[in-house]
């Protein structure tokens, strides 16, 4: 019953959200354009793993590939928001690295039948490191006099959250794996419900960007 | 590995949550911090924006100030020019009374020449004719020489009260020194006429020419001169009021009725440099006010009567000739200003 009504959470928070997205797309600025993207492409991935795992049983596939193109979309949202060459620089090197590691897990770990899990720790973490960087640059450049109508602010407050949570997830279901055991549903659901709330919370984000459009962050080289 | 119990997904569970309370903090405390900032920095935005309405009235300030300036260097320059106006007349008089004299005089030997050629042949005297005729010429040299007298000072004061050029040209110093010595002796002596002063000169035809800006130099001279014929003027005026009031056999009082001021300009060449001395047997200047002299606005003189900018003004002249301008001075005994410029 509370396994459903995450699911349907889950699933109701993202239509609306990438409903919103598409909504407020070209009133928002450069990274929640990004982001909305992202949101939109979230909703289409869901849609193609809920499909394939009726049909077929197994939906890996889905996060081998789309794992990769979110992480593309994350290094784009904080290559616009942290606005420096040497982070832009190691954005696109972590975004190669993903997709060489995605590719040798695929053929020597986590076949495209098995999630990807090894992935999606290691995003998790690219993602923590990110988000924490991106609340120093907040903190050192940013000016506002109410951080909390930033729509900057909400969207990292949440991705780290939620990859925080998520890194944690992956580590306990990689271990469960390991001993071919089920994992117990409650943590995941818990997942669903933290991952219903990132949705949202980017809304709000796009939101608080498009209500109160400001310059950007200055660039410092 | 042992297997997980449902105990361990629930530690797993609540070690999640955890962790999740312990980012809320995390960002609570971010939003507190960033608050903190925030207030110093509008703080700071606030401070930032009086120092810069400062700055502004600061800037304005000076922007009038400089205005001030120039015009008070502007007063300065026509004052000496007003302290030259009364010798200048009294040189163009001079040479002036000697153009009327020997062109009276040539008048009356033109007469006695025409008288001469009247007579018969054989009464005329040759002798007597060419002797006129070189009087006349002698004494149309004379007019001659007297006109471009008058004519050089008139430039003179022309080139003091022109604007300046800023250009440096070959200078004869002793012949400025001289010229300025003249006009500001006889300016004084316009004013008071009872005023006598023994005028001292030791040129050193050696200097030659040298390149400064005459204008300039020509006025550091005049201020220099001037101040020296004030402190006689002072001296005179005290020691006529001690005598007047002290025993006249008192010799060891400042009033003392033998003083006769006396004001003596001297130019020397030191190797690669000159050197001009002002000197005068004036009051001295006392100690306590020695390092002040330089200093714009300084003056002793009462109010209404010197604008402080004289030395001050002499002193940034000697200055950006590369020269120096110091100053040897005893009280009761007189003061020496000492101008060293490079040749």
């Amino acid at each position: 019953m509370f396994s459903e009504f995450c699911h349907s959470f889950y699933y109701s928070s993202l239509i609306v959200a990438a409903y919103t997205c598409l909504l407020l797309f070209y009133k928002a600025d450069a990274p929640f354009r990004w982001l909305a993207l992202l949101v939109i492409v979230t909703l289409a991935s869901e849609s193609i793993a809920k499909y394939l795992a009726f049909k077929t049983g197994n939906n890996s596939i889905v996060y081998h590939i789309f794992t990769p193109i979110e992480y593309f979309f994350y290094a784009n949202i904080f290559s616009r928001f942290l606005k420096n060459k040497s982070w832009n620089v190691f954005l696109i090197a972590s975004v190669v690295v993903l997709v060489i590691l995605e590719f040798l897990n695929t053929k020597y770990l986590q076949p495209l039948n098995e999630d990807n899990t090894n992935i999606m720790i290691f995003e998790n973490i690219l993602l923590i490191f990110l988000s924490l960087m991106l609340f120093v640059n907040i903190r050192t450049l940013h000016e506002s006099d109410n951080i909390l109508q930033e729509g900057v602010f909400w969207f990292n407050s949440m991705a780290l959250i939620y990859y925080t949570f998520n890194f944690l997830i992956w580590g306990f279901h990689g271990l469960k794996v390991y001993q071919f055991l089920n994992p117990p549903m409650v943590i995941y659901n818990i997942n669903l419900l933290l991952g219903a709330l990132l949705y949202l919370v980017y809304i709000l984000a796009i939101i608080l960007n498009v209500l109160h459009k400001r310059k950007p962050l200055p660039v410092h080289e | 590995m042992n297997n997980l119990t449902s105990s361990d997904v629930i530690i797993f569970v609540w070690a999640g949550l955890l962790i999740i309370l312990l980012l809320i903090g995390f960002i609570i405390f971010f939003v507190i911090s960033y608050r903190h900032k925030q207030d110093d920095y509008n703080l700071l935005q606030e401070q930032k924006q009086k120092i810069d309405a400062q700055k502004v009235t600061l800037e304005n300030t000076l922007t009038d100030l400089k205005d001030a300036q120039a015009q008070l260097i502007q007063s300065e320059k026509m004052a000496s020019l007003g302290e030259l106006t009364a010798g200048i007349a009294h040189e163009i008089q001079n040479p002036l009374n000697f153009v009327n004299n020997f062109s009276d005089v040539n008048q009356e030997l033109a007469e006695e020449l025409k008288t001469e050629l009247r007579k018969p042949i054989a009464e005329r005297d040759v002798h007597f004719e060419e002797s006129i005729l070189n009087d006349i010429k002698a004494n149309e040299a004379k007019i001659n020489q007297h006109g471009k007298r008058a004519d050089a000072i008139v430039k003179s004061m022309l080139q003091h009260s022109r604007k300046n050029t800023g250009v440096k040209e070959l200078t004869d110093i002793n012949a400025l020194c001289d010229e300025y010595f003249r006009l500001s002796y006889h300016g004084l002596r316009a004013k008071d006429k009872s005023f006598n002063a023994a005028l001292e000169t030791s040129f050193d035809e050696s200097i030659g020419k040298i390149k400064v800006i005459p204008q300039e130099i020509g006025r550091v001279i005049l201020n220099l001169l001037t101040n020296a014929f004030y402190a006689c003027t002072e001296r005179l005026a005290q020691s006529r009021a001690e005598v007047s009031r002290i025993a006249i056999n008192d010799k060891n009082k400042i009033g003392d009725e033998n003083y006769m001021p006396t004001v003596k300009i001297a130019t020397k060449k030191l190797g690669n440099k000159i050197e001009i001395r002002v000197e005068d047997n004036g009051n001295g200047i006392p100690l306590a006010v020695q390092n002040k002299i330089f200093q714009p606005f300084f003056t002793t003189k009462p109010a209404g009567q010197g604008t402080g900018l004289g030395l001050s003004l002499s002193y940034d002249i000697i200055k950006a000739h590369g020269g120096e301008l110091n100053l040897q001075t005893k009280e009761g005994i007189g003061t020496t200003f000492i101008i060293i410029l490079p040749a």
